[in-house]
This record gives structure tokens, sequence and C-alpha cells, in this order.
């Protein structure tokens, strides 16, 4: 069955690739097509809010070019942790393009959804049992923590993408999955060696990270032999480097040597990287390591208020040689001003970030005495309702326009205020609540599985 | 005295994951990778106070394959939530670049 080849078309679907790569990719012939659309990095709220990080434009363009190629030549594509976080939302929201996209070029694929957000009542009874652990720095799993989630993913292994690989799907919307299973899964169920199949998954799986030039996402292809890999980019102008390929291990992952799926842990502590050709780099000697149970990652965000931000510059050089006891006086004066609207404190919090000061390191800021001409004032309120939110950062603008400070020469106004309206308000604010493994009986316990018909994808509806 | 960021290629830091961050250095010749590394200069002693944390929640991992060491330090504040300045932590690697290396 070997050789095996996968195309991974972007790092995340939505953040682009070149028709001339793409194309390039497809006339190499892959079997399969793929690419995972999820991250953490842009943090809680989409995981909390259920909505997506990039643009529907976006992901229709990406989505569109790669099932119309799939369709066309026969080969499966595949879709992981859809709409960025992988929750029910964000796949129906990915079914919705699909919809469009079949509906538009008349396709009619075979279509697995594959579901990994998780029922409250199930996490309760596998926290009761023991089943939940800390994944990092975060205390224990408490029935609270599950009771006050929004939405609850289960970052699921290789298992469902291979069932319904197997079952002949041409099209896989999955919701959250590791990275690196959906690039592992088609290797692994045709007999590849598991050390390499998760390896190359890994290193593939944020598309062009591990091409020169550096000139944004794109295509990467790679190929699995029995006893090493191959990668490279599908832009015939580009090229994969040992550098390159090699330094992507390290890349957001705590260690290098060491990383841990759901049943087993990839090792490369013993790999050797080779620049095959120009653009071609071959990698052997990455070993797996199988676990003793099967854990999947549960990530989970809380909702904690509603935000209310305000931008203004300050340029009076007076006011930014005061600046410290500015603020202080400001502060005092936002709690009795917001005191009097019967607001309590414990109902908000207000953060003040100085950019230009020390708004990006706070107290670890090392260069906190350079000279300044001009400060970034950012004010960020959390209010425990929309309307508290609204009210305390109202005072505020008004407190930091208007506060006197000593040998105050701009009486008329402290602030450059940009825009107006100048409050922002920015809605409901999550945190990420769970960040815990669970260990499950099997691998199927934490997914769902559905067959649409091109007939069902059609008639979708969100 | 030299800095970190005068001879390494790549400092750079990023989430790893929502309550950890990671602190890549990595160099172009491996001499100077070498000699970094076997410096001690990157140290938990010497990096925990850049990021507020105590000796013991550091680890430093030379990575010999890439000329790289990679530091991951627990993240003060949870990525996104209250209080979090960087939520991609992007750019926290700038007390790192500014350390002095030994003559």
């Amino acid at each position: 069955m070997l050789p095996i080849r996968l195309m991974a078309t972007t790092g995340i679907l939505g953040y682009g690739f070149t028709e001339e790569a793409f194309n390039a990719g497809v006339a190499m012939k892959p079997d399969l097509i793929a690419c995972d659309a999820g991250s953490t990095d842009p943090g809680p709220h989409y995981l909390g809010s259920g909505t997506p990080f990039v643009s529907r434009a976006a992901v229709k363009r990406d989505l569109g070019l790669m099932v119309t190629a799939g369709v066309e030549h026969g080969i499966p594509v595949m879709i992981g942790s859809s709409g960025g976080s992988g929750s029910d939302a964000q796949v129906d929201w990915t079914l919705d393009i699909l919809r469009e996209i079949c509906a538009e070029n008349n396709l009619t694929p075979k279509v697995a959804v594959i579901r990994t957000e998780q029922s409250k009542d199930f996490l309760q009874a596998k926290c009761a049992d023991g089943k939940i652990a800390p994944l990092g720095p975060i205390g224990e799993l408490t029935k609270a923590d599950i009771d006050d989630a929004v939405r609850v993913v289960a970052m699921m292994g290789p298992e469902a993408y291979q069932k319904a690989l197997a079952e002949g799907a041409d099209v896989v919307i999955a919701g959250r999955g590791t990275d690196a299973a959906l690039f592992a899964a088609l290797p692994l169920m045709r007999g590849a060696d598991p050390g390499l199949a998760w390896h190359l998954a890994k290193i593939i799986e944020c598309g062009a990270q591990v091409v020169e030039p550096r000139e944004g996402q794109d295509c990467v292809i790679g190929t699995i032999y029995d006893d090493y890999f191959t990668v490279e980019p599908g832009h015939p102008d580009r090229r994969c480097t040992v550098t390159r390929v090699s330094a992507h291990t390290l890349y957001e992952n705590p260690e290098p040597y060491r990383l841990k799926e759901p049943d087993g842990t990839l090792v490369t502590d013993r790999c050797l990287f080779e620049q095959l050709s120009e653009r071609v780099v071959k990698v052997s000697g990455s070993r797996y390591e199988p676990a003793d149970a099967y854990t999947v990652k549960l990530e989970g965000a809380r909702q904690v208020g509603f935000r209310t931000v305000f931008i203004a510059g300050i340029r009076d050089p007076i006011l930014i040689a005061g600046i410290d006891d500015f603020v202080v006086s400001c502060r005092q004066r936002i709690a009795r001003d917001v005191g009097a609207l019967g607001i309590a404190p414990e109902d908000f919090t207000l953060s003040v970030h100085l950019y230009g000061k020390n708004a990006v390191m706070g107290e670890l800021e090392p260069e906190i005495d350079g000279p300044v001409h001009e400060l970034g004032l950012l004010l960020d309120v959390l209010g425990r309702t929309e309307d508290i939110s609204r009210a305390v950062l109202a005072k505020s603008r008004y407190a930091f326009l208007h506060t006197d400070f000593p040998g105050r020469m701009c009486i008329s106004g402290n602030l450059a205020i940009p825009f107006s309206p100048s409050d922002m308000h920015v809605g409901a604010v999550y945190e990420f609540n769970i960040w815990h493994v669970m260990e499950c009986a099997d691998p199927m316990e934490c997914v769902r599985m559905e067959w649409m018909s091109p007939e069902e994808v059609r008639a979708w509806r969100n | 005295m030299a800095k970190l960021m005068d001879i390494a290629r790549v400092v750079r830091g990023k989430n790893a994951g929502a309550l950890l961050l990671t602190l890549d250095v990595m160099f172009d010749d491996e001499e100077t990778y070498r000699k970094v590394r076997d410096s001690g200069v990157l140290s938990p002693r010497t990096i925990a106070p850049l990021y507020g944390v105590t000796d013991n929640e550091v680890a430093i991992i030379p990575f010999d394959v890439a000329k790289a060491i990679k530091i991951t330090v627990p993240r003060r504040v949870r990525s996104g939530a209250p209080g979090d300045t960087d939520v991609y932590g992007a750019q926290q690697h700038v007390p790192l670049m500014m350390i002095d290396l030994p003559d």
C-alpha cells in the first residue's frame, strides 16, 4: 500500500493557499487532501461563543477548491477542528458552507460528519469516576467547572477519521481533533510505521511553516515509505529545508522530543533529517510509544462577563511624566463615581494598559525608564453585566479625560480620542476553564458520527 | 557585552496551549549553538526572574538537530483570560533576547 501521499493545503482552513501549489499538489495524486481548521491561539472567545476566527468567504474559497478537486479526482477531503474550536456550532457553520459549495458547483459528495462536543452529563460521570486529570498548571476538575462551561470539546484521535475513510466518505467535516490525527489516520490504517505516520502528520499539519521562502500559507505534501518519509512544498518555486522541517518539531510544543497523542507518544530524539534534493527533506528514525490508557484532551470555556474598551492617545509631556500617579487618582475618582451608580467593586474590573510604557510585558517589562513622547491608553472594563460594563467604561473615559494633575496646562482635556463613538462594546468574554485529559474506555466514546447523502448535504440548513 | 539577540538567528515565543509559554532560541552555526548551550547562561536561575516564575517551573531543552534551545514556562495568566496582555504569547520573547552573554 506504500507509499502514501498526503496533501495539507494550509495551516488553518481559511488562511489560504496558492492555486499554483494546490494544482501541483493535486497532480502528484495524493491519497488525501486535508486541513485542520483548529487553533486555541486566538483565545477562549471562539470556543465560548461557538464562532469562527476566520471569515466565511475565506473558508468557502479554501474548502471550495479542496472539495471540487477532491470530487473530480476521487481523493477524499477531510477538515479537522471545524470552525476553529470544533464545537457543534462550528461544525454546523462549516456544513453550511459545504452545502453552498456543493449547490453552486453541482457536486454530490458522500459526507461524514464527526462531532466531539461533550455533554455535561457524560463529563460529570467521567469526573466522578476519576477519569479526568489536569493537563499542565491548572487545578483538578470540579463539578462546578463542568457546570460553568459553555462548551466543552474533546480532541479526538484518528479512529473516527479512519472509520469515515473506511466507509467511503468523499468529504469529512469533523469537530475537534488533534492536528496530527487528521493526517496520521490514513497512513496508520494502511499499515504505515506509527512513528513515521505521526511525525509526518505533525510536520505537515501547519502547512507552509516548513517552507522557504516564507511568503504566507501554502500547500505541503508528505509521502510516507517503509522506513522514512519526505516533505516537500506544493509550490514549484519554494522548497523545504532541513532547518525549517527540524525546527517545526519545536513549534508550539512544550518540548521537542516527546509529542503526546491520545494513544501514545511520538518520540523524535533519534530522528535524522536529510536534504534529499533542493526542495525535498527526508526524515527517518521517528518512533511511537503506545500509551497504557487512551486519553483525549478536553477544552472548555466559561463566560466571565462583558467587555467594553476605549482607546486614546496621550501626548502631553507633563501628563506623561506623572502618568503613574495620574492613573492612581483616576482610579480613585472612578471608584467613587461608579459607587454612586450603585455598582459594587466586585461587579467589575478596570484594566489600564499603557502602550509605549509596559502594556505588553506588565511588571516584567525590563525597559521601564526609556524616553516616551506619546502613550497609547487602553481602558478595558470587564463587567458582570453588559450594562455595568458600559457604565463603568463611560465613567472611566470621563475620569481619564478630565481629571486634574500637578502642573496641568491642558485643562480642556487629557486625551486624543480617535473615534466617535469612542466606547467599543465587545460583548461576552470567556476564559478557558477546562484544560484537562479524559481517559476513554474506547476511542469512539467521545465521538458521534453521522452520514449525509448528497441530497441531505444540499438540503442542509444551519 | 553581547546580548543573545546579537548572536541568535531566531528568538521567538508562542503559546504551547493556553497554560504554557514556550520560547525558542535558534542559531545559524553549530559552534555558537554549542557555546550558548554549554555556557549555562540559559538556566532556570537566569530565566525564572524574567518571566516571574520559580526556578523549578522553567524547563530548558536543547534540540541539537535544529541547533535550538527550547524554554517553557507557565503563563502567569491563561491565554485570553482577564488580565492577559498577549493572547498568542507572541511578544514575550524580549527579556530573553536581551540576556547578556559572558565574554
